[in-house]
């Protein structure tokens, strides 16, 4: 338990603490810039393989701001503007001190995003 | 033994999208689109999920989307640990929306 280099030691650690804590408002940052980017020249064609590679783009974008006790799940939808009705709505069961979610939405003439990234401490 | 226990453990998708099928038909069944209704059969399937006692962190999400010929596409992605944590989606239509439903369940 604990020996070798290559598996991880026990850190003991059973909370995070503030400065590793799952920050709503900088992951909502993050996704909206990956979303202009990305967004920005849209063809309709490809829309299916954007919505996966945006997700996957997200959750790598979150692994780099240093969320490694946290488990992440990203999704994203991506829908025709036509004046059609949508609501997105979200329930979790979850830790509230330590998990935590956020969202982010783009719209444009054509199409509209949705992306909600929701992390979970792993005990 | 621990077989047993590890089958009551693991996140069962079969079970979860029959709970998940029950709430979404019991909740909006077959009214018309009414955007305000989505809570419902999200707050209604979380609530049968945590009846099940696993030990799991639940997220529920929901998209209503009215029937207008317009196209729509979920993606997700997620960092866990497969052998324990799963997802479910159920996809559900009545005569004027569409409703997707996922469930995503995370071991403690």
């Amino acid at each position: 338990m604990g020996e070798s280099g290559e598996t991880a030691d026990n850190s003991y650690v059973i909370r995070p603490n503030f400065q590793h804590k799952f920050k709503p408002a900088a992951v909502k940052e993050r996704i909206h810039q990956v979303l202009k980017e990305e967004l920005a020249s849209n063809d309709p064609e490809q829309v299916p393989a954007l919505t996966r590679a945006l997700s996957e783009t997200i959750k790598d974008k979150l692994k780099e701001m240093g969320y490694d006790r946290y488990k992440l799940v990203v999704q994203v939808v991506i829908g025709e503007q036509r004046g059609e009705g949508v609501k997105m709505a979200a329930r979790c069961f979850w830790d509230a001190d330590t998990d935590s979610y956020a969202q982010g939405i783009y719209m444009n003439d054509s199409l509209f995003c949705v992306a909600a990234a929701f992390g979970c401490f792993y005990y | 033994m621990d077989e047993q226990s590890a089958e009551e453990t693991a996140f069962v998708v079969d079970d979860v999208s029959n709970i998940i099928k029950d709430a979404v038909e019991s909740t909006i069944g077959s009214s018309a689109y009414q955007h305000n209704r989505v809570n419902h059969p999200v707050e209604t399937s979380l609530n049968q999920l945590t009846k099940l006692g696993k030990p799991f962190k639940y997220i529920v999400t929901c998209v209503i989307l009215q029937k207008n010929g317009a196209g729509l596409h979920t993606a997700s992605s997620c960092f866990w640990d497969n052998t324990v944590d799963g997802s479910c989606t159920v996809r559900w239509e009545n005569k004027t929306m569409y409703c997707i439903v996922s469930i995503f369940g995370l071991a403690l």
